[in-house]
């Protein structure tokens, strides 16, 4: 990764001078901090790449993106990368901490959207959904009250390692309906994760972990992200209860206008249906667009976290709620974490 | 204190004799050499007296016991390496308690003998340095108080002095004298170095290829040499032919010089080649006709030949021991 | 303090004094990389929690932190796993490294290439190549449950134990080699001395060799505890999320809260302990050197 970087800058030095000159132009080239993974690989096929053939900007995609990574970037007062990829809780607290640029959404001038990916501090450009699954062969769960009863359903639970998964799925199965969640009661849900928690083989902290593990038999049900599992006849899934969330791109504050420029004409092809289920083939997670799902296959439509069906079922995350309580959350979950 | 002796004692190392067949009886309190050459066997068999080392064949007694299958342990040997062997860790007082206490001789009993053979080696009030703040010497007078404050049975001693710079190593050969004496504890010291054989023992053992050559007290090894290695690993050996065709040895300080036609001038006539000065001798080499050399130490009384005069040699017959 | 009259001498410390000096002239520029590219980074991190941008100075995040037991308690069990890992590779890479002195050259070529020989391979490879090995159905349960030793799969992995066993798997050549170092540097002599003073082989060991190896014993331990501090990978997917170490809630405060000043607090005691730690090691040291 940081051969590439250093091979990505030194590839940027002679277009930038160049076109230092021109200071009204949009910059050629421009650099992206994504998550990495099938991720970023839709992320060039569905819209990097075409946004080249359009307009012969390049795009420079490097991973992985946290948010200590932008706070250097933005510390050290760098302005080599625009783009910086972001979960919906995160543009909060990096709006608060001052980190991203507002998005100038009239020179984007993007197709419909849908409202909350139309964020004024960024591009909601990849809706994915953290949904229960299960290895073939076991009782299926039809909600998260059967999924935490391992009494009915025996077997290891893979969990994830982050409070803002966990605790919202365990409310549930206390009984509490996905439309009354938040404010979440944060202590009602750790009392029932500290009964279930002996059934809890491994907290997981890498999306990779709980397929490999259901498919070793080391668990047999997950909470994992809808991407990893869906489609893979070794699964079962089902998105009730599941938590639909949405990842931002943003534009790292003090970029240069002419890489901004040459940003809002990315975020006019991420905008675009047809480009959206381009990107939708790499991996089954899909953008904003109302229309898209007449462009999916049928048959898949139910893999995808924004299809009707699916939609209706899950809990869009409350990202507000996370940026206020996150922190004291995260110190019950650290003495949480102290008592397995 | 014990006496030892050894019986047909072989080590083999796969074809190869380090030790072969050697016989050697030392009585108690004795002080006996081991002396040959490097590669002679001559510290394969301090080893294999100590117990570090297991005889292929033969016997070892010591005192009336058979030790030959005995650990090093089970031997109550006092053992010095020429490299010392100092516990780096331990102050001088420690590695001179550490063989009490491994003998269960503790408190202040231990203290007092440590003392006394630090005192008796000279090295009373260093009780405290460590081993890497004292000089060679010193250290290896460390290692033979620890050699010898249990009491020990023998005392082996491998080259103690060859690490040691000359003057340093003449003043501890009296020392190791005096000290083998004062304790009448039989002792065994192996060495290559000629020299410190003859003045230090009562008996030699001539070592060669792990065989022995002569075991005999040092004036006798001199003089009367049991073979040819013996006669020339012992001091300057000059051969010279017996009327029976065989070979007879003159040692250097039994050859006579007279000057070239002088009246009593008898004997054999000579070149001097090279005249070297050793303060109360003067050892000539020379070359006597049908180019045989011949090498003859004399007293120097104030003159002496000059290299390419020409003398005459002679020597009596009684002087000469015929060697095979 | 130079009496007047007796001119300074000239010993060999002045020549060593004149080597020093030209020698640092020839480091200086990689002395100054040094303190900008590492040292730099660090002070700016630590001063983190004391100063804040349009605030000054401030002992808040201090205070936050004794507040908040659970993050010191997180220290107290990032310690504790570190201790109990450094232990089993005590009691694991002593032996190794003895017997490894006691073989022929080509054999003791051949077993420090195997120990050195992780150093070749992924972290996370081989933190994954665990699982394959110690998993329910992996070859170390397989075997038990096809010799009857176990009919139900044993717990290996994704608990104290799993971290342990992958920490040590990983640290153990940090261990082993200097120690194995020091071993071989043991002249046989001395322990044939010990041997003909009448010292059984317990007490050759324990009152010769062992001393000898100490102080490469320890320094070794301690290189392996304070690596274990800071370990992030291996107790993630060996611990199976169970065995909470520093270095992830650090991670969890840099990357995703952020609370950098709560972090950089909690750094700064984790170097302090590292440090009070190696200082006590060093004094310890220089006790048994005197």
């Amino acid at each position: 990764m940081k051969r590439r970087s250093f091979v990505a800058a030194a590839a940027a030095l002679p277009a930038v001078s160049i076109l230092s000159g021109t200071a009204r132009a949009q910059s050629k080239e421009i650099r992206m901090i994504e998550s990495g993974g099938a991720s970023g690989d839709s992320i060039q096929k569905g819209y990097i790449d075409p946004l080249f053939k359009k307009t012969g900007i390049k795009v420079v995609r490097e991973s992985p993106s946290s948010l200590g990574k932008l706070r250097a970037l933005v510390e050290s007062g760098q302005t080599s990368t625009t783009l910086f990829e972001l979960g919906s809780g995160i543009v909060l607290q990096a709006k608060k901490l001052g980190l991203i640029e507002k998005v100038d959404w009239a020179a984007v001038n993007p197709a419909a959207m849908f409202p909350e990916a139309k964020n004024e501090y960024g591009f909601g450009y990849q809706y994915f959904s953290t949904i229960m699954a299960w290895r073939k062969g076991v009782k299926e769960p039809q909600n998260f009250t059967e999924f935490f009863d391992s009494k009915a359903f025996p077997g290891k639970r893979c969990l994830p390692d982050y409070p803002h998964y966990c605790l919202p799925f365990a409310l549930q199965a206390t009984g509490v309906p996905i439309d009354k969640l938040f404010p979440l009661d944060v202590d009602t849900a750790f009392k029932k994760l500290n009964e279930v928690k002996k059934d809890v083989a491994v907290w997981w902290k890498a999306g990779a972990q709980p397929p490999q593990l259901m498919k070793d038999n080391e668990v047999q049900y997950s909470i994992c992200w809808s991407g990893r599992v869906v489609g893979d006849p070794a699964f079962g899934v089902n998105f009730a209860g599941g938590k639909s969330d949405l990842s931002f791109i943003a534009v790292v504050k003090g970029s240069k206008p002419e890489d901004k420029a040459a940003a809002w004409k990315l975020f006019y092809e991420m905008s675009l249906a047809e480009n959206q289920a381009k990107a939708a083939e790499v991996i089954s997670y899909t953008g904003p667009s109302p229309e898209l799902d007449a462009l999916l296959p049928k048959d898949k439509l139910w893999q995808f976290p924004t299809s009707k069906q699916n939609k209706a079922v899950q809990y869009f995350e409350n990202a507000e709620w996370w940026a206020e309580n996150g922190e004291a959350v995260n110190k019950k979950w650290e003495a949480f974490k102290l008592s397995l | 204190m014990s006496d030892i002796r050894l019986e047909g004692v072989t080590k083999r190392y796969g074809t190869f004799a380090a030790a072969d067949s050697v016989d050697l009886s030392v009585t108690q309190g004795e002080f006996v050499t081991i002396l040959g050459p490097s590669g002679s066997g001559k510290t394969t068999l301090l080893s294999l007296i100590s117990g570090l080392n297991r005889p292929t064949a033969g016997r070892i007694f010591i005192g009336g016991r058979d030790v030959t299958n005995a650990t090093a342990q089970e031997r109550n040997i006092g053992l010095v390496f020429q490299s010392y062997a100092l516990f780096p860790h331990m102050t001088v007082l420690e590695n001179v308690l550490f063989p009490l206490g491994v003998r269960k001789i503790g408190g202040a009993e231990a203290n007092r003998l440590a003392r006394d053979a630090l005192k008796l080696v000279r090295l009373d009030g260093l009780e405290e340095r460590r081993p890497s703040q004292l000089s060679g010497g010193q250290q290896q007078r460390v290692a033979l108080a620890r050699a010898i404050v249990f009491k020990p049975d023998i005392l082996l001693l491998d080259e103690p002095l060859g690490a040691l710079d000359r003057k340093l190593r003449e003043e501890l050969q009296v020392e190791l004298k005096q000290l083998q004496r004062t304790l009448g504890v039989t002792t065994l010291l192996v060495t290559h170095d000629q020299e410190e054989a003859l003045s230090l023992s009562d008996r030699i053992m001539v070592l060669d290829k792990g065989r022995t050559q002569q075991v005999a007290a040092p004036t006798e090894a001199y003089l009367r040499p049991a073979n040819r290695f013996v006669a020339e690993f012992l001091g300057i050996a000059n051969f010279v032919g017996l009327p029976d065709g065989g070979q007879g040895l003159v040692r250097p300080e039994r050859v006579r010089l007279s000057a070239n036609g002088a009246a009593n001038g008898s004997g054999k006539p000579a070149k001097v080649v090279e005249a070297i000065y050793l303060g109360q001798m003067v050892r000539y080499h020379l070359a006597l006709e049908g180019a045989q050399s011949i090498v003859a130490a004399v007293p120097f009384l104030g003159t002496a030949h000059a290299p390419g005069e020409q003398v005459m040699v002679s020597w009596d017959s009684a002087d000469i021991w015929p060697v095979t | 303090m130079r009496t007047a009259g007796r001119p300074a001498p000239r010993g060999p410390e002045d020549d060593d004094a004149m080597t020093r000096s030209n020698g640092f002239s020839f480091i200086a520029p990689l002395l100054v990389l040094m303190v900008v590219a590492f040292n730099a980074p660090i002070v700016y991190m630590l001063g983190l929690a004391f100063w804040e941008k349009g605030r000054g100075f401030t002992l808040e995040h201090y205070e936050g932190l004794a507040e908040t037991p659970v993050y010191l308690r997180v220290l107290g069990n990032t310690m504790r796993i570190a201790l109990i890992a450094t232990i089993a590779n005590v009691v694991i890479g002593y032996p190794l490294a003895h017997w490894m002195r006691s073989l022929g050259s080509r054999a003791r070529m051949f077993a420090i290439a195997l120990v050195v020989l992780p150093f070749w391979v992924s972290i996370l490879v081989r933190t994954y190549a665990w699982i394959v090995v110690l998993g329910n159905g992996g070859l170390v349960n397989r075997f038990l449950q096809w010799s009857g030793l176990t009919d139900e799969p044993v717990s290996f992995l994704y608990n104290e134990l799993g971290v342990t066993i992958g920490m040590a798997n990983v640290l153990l050549p940090f261990l082993v080699l200097p120690l194995f170092a020091a071993m071989v540097r043991i002249d046989d002599r001395l322990l044939q001395a010990a041997a003909s003073l009448g010292a059984p082989p317990r007490t050759i060991f324990w009152k010769v060799y062992f001393p000898l190896t100490l102080p490469a014993l320890a320094a070794g331990a301690l290189l392996v505890f304070i690596l274990c501090l800071g370990f992030y990978v291996t107790p993630a997917v060996l611990g199976g999320g169970r065995v909470p170490m520093i270095s992830n809630l650090l991670d969890t405060l840099i990357n995703q809260i952020p609370r950098w000043e709560q972090a950089s607090a909690i750094s700064t005691i984790l170097l302090i302990v590292t440090l009070l730690i190696f200082a006590a090691y060093r004094r310890l040291d220089r006790k048994a050197s005197a």
